[in-house]
């Protein structure tokens, strides 16, 4: 068979010099089949044993079968229970139909009934509402809301509670950090270079935004995916002041895009523009397939995913769709905006000076020396002023970073073993053969030009054929909720990812999802309304017996306050909590020993106004090189990949960190302060703090105990004793 | 023992002041397991060799040429181009077929019963020649600061990925009760930042934690001032006592029992790291042994010393950096390479010999692996002109071939492994891959690189991804 070449389905159909080796779907006329089993002169292998007669059937039926081949190989492969249509499952009949509040409580209710369960009763209404306030907003409640809640006695108390907090500003802020950690956001690109990335923040605020708008999940992936293509603007800054309105729109639903633009990033000299597309786009898959897909197709990268049908070809076709799109800085302002922007060169040569004195003042390269006194304190001082001058450096008129396309787009191959310098077969773009069915990608080919891949990518995403991206979703809020996703393994839907707990239930919900039109806050009331989110968080000797992990969710799951929440509510405690929203990131300040390891301390430019420190910790600069210290120990995740659920450790540094930080006793002090301001007679004190920060009255052995420690000890040390207990910590 | 058990010891054990007695008991190695003591000493795979690590860190990359791997060919090819025949590398800041050969300034000499050559710029640690495992030739691919970091760090080129610290803590967990398992002596900022010492993908736990010089070594270990160790004892049992009744009502919760520990650590930490870092403790002798009597090494010196204080009290991995991004000079010789390399060397050089010298000592290097190197070599080539003005006589990166050497922890020394060409520009003979390294280590720490695993977005991840050779180890211990 000379010429024959089997590595390609279109060479193996074209022949060689005997003629087409394969009629898929009719192995008697393929000479393929024909040669192993022998029949005719053609017998392959060559001086060899004759194929098994096992091995010949195989290779019969794959052919009888259409004879498919790499991509299509996997539509070959059973489906995957994530990877299809939802189809509404009935809502089971239980029991013990009185606990019963929404559909939810009956599949959770027929799991525990099971196994012979009960569901645990209802936690009080003092550890419902804390519970509440810190899920949608990581905050405590103020002891007057507190106080609010309790005296309402009308039997929508709790409804009301829950609709008042997502209705708040301060409910995106949590929730979208949420999505946030899915987008592995940060502000800089990271490794030695560190880029800042001086407008990834009109992403952040787009994510707090849209949760706050209770924008649709379907139109949220539309607009981060592609936004410039399904609302094609050509974005011309308008000569009046003001930007028309459906300007203003189409502007925001594009800085979703910035999804796109905030990656992990080495800049070097030494990066080629290949390269660095094949990076780039390998990153956009990446967290593509994470964030929507809950998926990993990295591993396809180099070779076929080794438990996921996704193969080496799928994986470059995917790859094709984000062929050609390119990061784009854009203004967003008016013409005249722009116009207006002059004069600011000043302070930045101000600034430029400032750091050359600074390192004068170090000692330069090779001599770093001790400094006196009087010397740390200069360059403290110059540190500050260099800050402030790129502070008030008047900003750069508007803009953001986009998805914006090149002029030409690239043709996409396969690289072999994911090497931009070795390409293989040219690819076309399209979907993983093993996933939903994908739409045509019908490119003009005149003007005016506007790709459509990445159009087809969000139509694929939200299709109703494809169920992936919604249980994803609704696997994710449930996890957020609860502390356990149905899947646990909330970014791995695959084969090597857990299985749900609960199928029928995940089903359920992402078909109330799509029925409440993709609504997240729907989904909120609907999860936090239910029994099953409102039972007690207490243990149960027996219950641990028979499901030590809570699969089954037969208590509600305690957990530690995240790292945010947890100085959030430290600020929100001492009443110094400043609730401004949006905008650059703050970059607040560090003590010396804090600060160790960053590269270069001019790149953490503390904000000269000390107001914007007691910002919310969502607001805060994120920096891939450096996390804050706190963050870190207290396990925010580290922003190189998408991630789908937060560790939660425990370690020794952590209780330094709380006992001994300056932020943390100088906080205490402000409590005490605010305590002592808004208690003068110090016998209420024990209950006042008590009530403060546990959201609850102090008991009678308590105020004992405390006030026998306040004979000898400061009333800063108690609240300082306070943030430091587990009660103040975790979420019952 | 169950968790309610052990809750119910912890509880008897209070009374009136939870003292460190119920602590020192929860932390225990009996009970360690039941508050899920992620730290707690663990079997290795293999009968280990080593038992910790001490990684000396030269940030920058130092010049292999010049140091340990002489290249008597490059005296005669100075000035000129790089003959033909070695084919063309890429290199961070210049061209490599368009710059001329640099020749080494340093004299080398053979040293101790093995003859070991090692150039004048570590006159100190040339006399213990005959401990050291001089490997010529490892080598990756990543050619800028942060990919080679990485790879040495982590395994790995880009971000998110544990360090090799994390790694080794996680599979054997720490053999010390009141000091973290893996430490870190930073000499100011990394190139990369902190993610050489991160957790990466693994529970927080397994993270260096930075020690710095001085009263408070460990990040906010130190009390604000005014609070003394009684009023600090005194918040520490209020704490538990309120600990103590939040967990009477929800029994059997590991996590706060864990918390509880947690704060036991701390404190115990709080005391032991002081009398850790208080090196005035130490014979006259021994700090002049590290050369903590010079201003030029009294620095490094006192990171050593701690070292190896570290280690003997049961830490398990301890890196040193020497190089830094924030004032005082690194390793990255890319004008006046030669010069920078003294001033470097002459930091370090009787600081590690004094380790070296230390740890024989007291028995210590039996058990203590040794690891001296940085993220790659340097080039044969010079970085641009060779005027001999400011910015000239510099070195390139050079990840195709390196030096890197091992000492102690059941290595034997006097030996160079494998070699790189006549120009020390790639690894040839017996190449050994980062990965190769790392497996190695770990191998003779008693971990199977291959079992070391953690599930992380859908698969099980280890230091060496999908590589790692083990033939160096035997060659380490012949």
């Amino acid at each position: 068979m000379s010429g024959l070449d089997l590595r390609t389905r279109e060479s193996a159909l074209k022949g060689g010099g005997r003629g087409p080796a394969l009629v898929p779907g009719n192995s008697g006329a393929s000479l393929l089949w024909k040669a192993a089993a022998h029949d005719g002169d053609l017998k392959m292998p060559p001086g060899k044993a004759k194929l098994s007669a096992d091995e010949i059937a195989k290779l019969r039926e794959w052919i009888d079968s259409g004879a498919p081949w790499d991509s299509h190989r996997a539509a070959s492969g059973p489906a995957w229970w994530s990877f299809g249509r939802v189809v509404r499952p009935a809502v089971p009949q239980v029991r013990g139909e009185s606990w019963v509040r929404n559909p939810i409580d009956a599949f959770i209710l027929a799991g525990l009934e099971s196994k012979g369960l009960a569901p645990s009763p209802p936690a009080s209404r003092e550890t419902l509402a804390r519970r509440v306030y810190f899920d949608l907003h990581g905050l405590p409640p103020s002891p007057e809301e507190m106080k609010a809640f309790l005296a309402d006695t009308s039997p929508d108390a709790y409804e009301k509670l829950v609709d008042s907090l997502l209705a708040s500003p301060r409910y995106g802020e949590r929730w979208g950090r949420h999505w946030l950690d899915v987008a592995r956001y940060a502000d800089t690109g990271g490794y030695e270079t560190d880029i800042l990335y001086a407008h990834a923040w009109r992403y952040r605020d787009y994510v707090i935004q849209s949760f706050n708008e209770d924008k649709p999940y379907d139109v949220f992936i539309r607009e981060q995916v592609a936004a410039d293509e399904i609302w094609p603007d050509n974005l011309d800054l308008n000569g009046s002041y003001d930007l028309p309105k459906d300007k203003q729109i189409s502007i925001q639903r594009r800085i979703g895009t910035g999804l796109y633009t905030v990656f992990p990033i080495a800049v070097e000299y030494t990066f080629f523009g290949d390269q660095y597309r094949a990076e780039w786009q390998a990153e956009a898959v990446e967290t593509t397939a994470s964030a929507f897909l809950g998926l990993t197709f990295s591993c396809a990268r180099c070779h076929d995913h080794k438990f996921d049908p996704i193969t080496q070809k799928d994986y470059y076709r995917f790859a094709a769709l984000f062929a050609g799109s390119e990061d784009r800085e854009m203004p967003i302002v008016s013409q005249m905006g722009v116009y207006e922007y002059t004069r600011h060169m000043a302070r930045l040569v101000e600034a430029d000076q400032l750091k050359a004195h600074l390192r004068k003042l170090e000692g330069g390269k090779r001599g770093k020396r001790e400094l006196t006194p009087a010397e740390k304190d200069q360059r403290e001082t110059l540190l500050r002023k260099i800050g402030e001058a790129y502070y008030q450096a008047p900003v750069m008129y508007a803009k953001a970073n986009v998805l914006a396309h090149s002029e030409i787009i690239p043709d996409s191959h396969i690289l072999l073993r994911g090497d931009y310098t070795q390409k293989g077969e040219k690819v076309t773009p399209g979907f993983p053969a093993a996933l939903a069915p994908g739409p045509e990608i019908d490119e003009p080919t005149q003007g005016p030009f506007v790709p459509q891949r990445r159009k087809a990518l969000a139509e694929w995403l939200t299709s109703p054929e494809n169920g992936l991206p919604m249980r994803v979703m609704v696997n994710r809020m449930w996890q957020w909720h609860i502390g356990q996703g149905l899947v646990r393994s909330g970014n791995d839907f695959g084969r090597q990812g857990d299985r749900p707990t609960h199928p029928e239930l995940l089903e359920w919900l992402t078909a109330e999802f799509a029925a409440r039109g993709y609504s997240i806050k729907a989904m909120h009331r609907l999860i936090m309304l239910s029994n099953t989110y409102r039972q007690s968080s207490a243990g149960d000797e027996s219950k641990a017996k028979a499901d030590p992990e809570n699969q089954l969710v037969w208590r509600m799951n305690r957990r530690r306050l995240e790292a945010e929440e947890i100085r959030d509510s430290v600020l929100a405690s001492s009443g110094k909590l400043n609730l401004k929203v949006g905008g650059a990131p703050v970059s607040i300040p560090l003590t010396e020993e804090e600060r160790a390891g960053m590269r270069d301390f001019s790149q953490w430019p503390v904000h000269p106004d000390s107001e914007e420190h007691n910002r919310r910790s969502v607001y805060l600069m994120v920096k891939r090189s450096f996390r804050l210290p706190m963050f870190e120990s207290f396990d925010q995740p580290d922003s190189a990949t998408s991630c789908a659920r937060r560790e939660s450790s425990t370690v020794a540094p952590q209780a330094l960190m709380l006992m001994n930080s300056s932020f943390m006793t100088g906080h205490a002090a402000a409590i005490a302060a605010r305590i002592r301001r808004e208690h003068p007679e110090p016998s209420a004190w024990v209950d006042a703090g008590t009530r403060l920060l546990f959201g609850r009255a102090a008991t009678p052995s308590e105020k004992e105990r405390a006030s026998q420690y306040l004979k000898g000890g400061r009333l800063e040390d108690l609240c300082l004793v306070w943030l430091n207990t587990n009660e103040f910590l975790y979420v019952d | 023992m169950s968790i309610e058990h052990s809750r119910r010891l912890f509880l008897t054990r209070t009374g009136l002041g939870f003292g460190w007695v119920a602590a020192a008991d929860l932390l225990s190695r009996a009970s360690a397991a039941q508050v899920a003591n992620p730290l707690a000493p663990k079997a290795p795979h293999w009968p280990a060799t080593a038992k910790s690590v001490i990684s000396l860190f030269m940030h920058g990359g130092p010049s292999h040429i010049d140091t340990f791997d002489p290249k008597p060919a490059l005296e005669r090819l100075h000035g000129k181009l790089v003959p033909e025949s070695f084919g063309d590398v890429q290199l961070q800041f210049s061209k490599f077929r368009e710059v001329p050969v640099l020749a080494s300034q340093r004299k080398f000499a053979r040293y101790g019963q093995s003859g070991l050559e090692i150039s004048d710029v570590f006159p100190h640690t040339a006399l213990h020649a005959d401990k050291l495992a001089v490997i010529r030739s490892c080598y990756h691919d990543g050619f800028t600061h942060t990919a080679a970091l990485n790879l040495l760090n982590n395994g790995w080129p880009r971000l998110g990925r544990p360090s090799v610290g994390s790694w080794v803590t996680y599979g054997l967990g720490s053999e010390s009760e009141n000091l973290p398992a893996f430490v870190v002596m930073l000499d100011g900022g990394i190139k990369s930042g902190p993610v050489v010492y991160s957790s990466g993908f693994l529970p927080a736990v397994y993270q260096g934690t930075v020690l710095r010089s001085g009263p408070s070594p460990i990040l906010h270990l130190q009390p604000p001032p005014g609070r003394t160790p009684s009023s600090q004892r005194e918040m520490l049992d209020l704490v538990q006592w309120y600990n103590q009744r939040h967990l009477e009502s929800r029994s059997g919760d590991s996590d706060l029992s864990a918390r509880i520990a947690a704060y036991e650590l701390a404190f115990k930490m709080q005391a032991a790291a002081p009398e850790l870092s208080d090196l005035s403790r130490e014979t006259e002798a021994t700090r002049k042994l590290y050369g903590m009597d010079e201003d030029a090494t009294k620095d490094f010196g006192a990171k050593c010393l701690m070292a190896r204080r570290l280690v003997e009290r049961g830490v398990r991995y301890v890196q040193l950096w020497s190089g830094s991004t924030t004032g005082g000079g690194d390793w990255d010789g890319h004008a006046q390479c030669d010069k920078g390399l003294q001033s470097m060397a002459r930091k370090i050089d009787k600081p590690v010999a004094g380790l070296l010298a230390d740890l024989a000592s007291r028995g210590l290097l039996d058990s203590t692996l040794v690891i001296w190197g940085g993220e790659f070599g340097r080039t044969p080539t010079s970085d641009g002109s060779l005027n001999g003005g400011g910015d000239s006589m510099g070195r390139d990166h050079n990840p195709y071939g390196f030096t890197i050497w091992m000492a102690g922890g059941g290595v034997r020394g006097g030996k160079v492994i494998g070699a790189t060409d006549e120009i020390g520009l790639r690894a040839i003979e017996d190449p050994v891959h980062v990965h190769d390294l790392h497996a190695t280590m770990l191998a003779l720490l008693g971990v199977n690189h291959e079992k070391l695993t953690f599930p992380f977005q859908g698969r099980d991840f280890r230091l060496t991804d999908v590589h790692g050779k083990l033939d160096l180890v035997k060659k380490l211990k012949a």
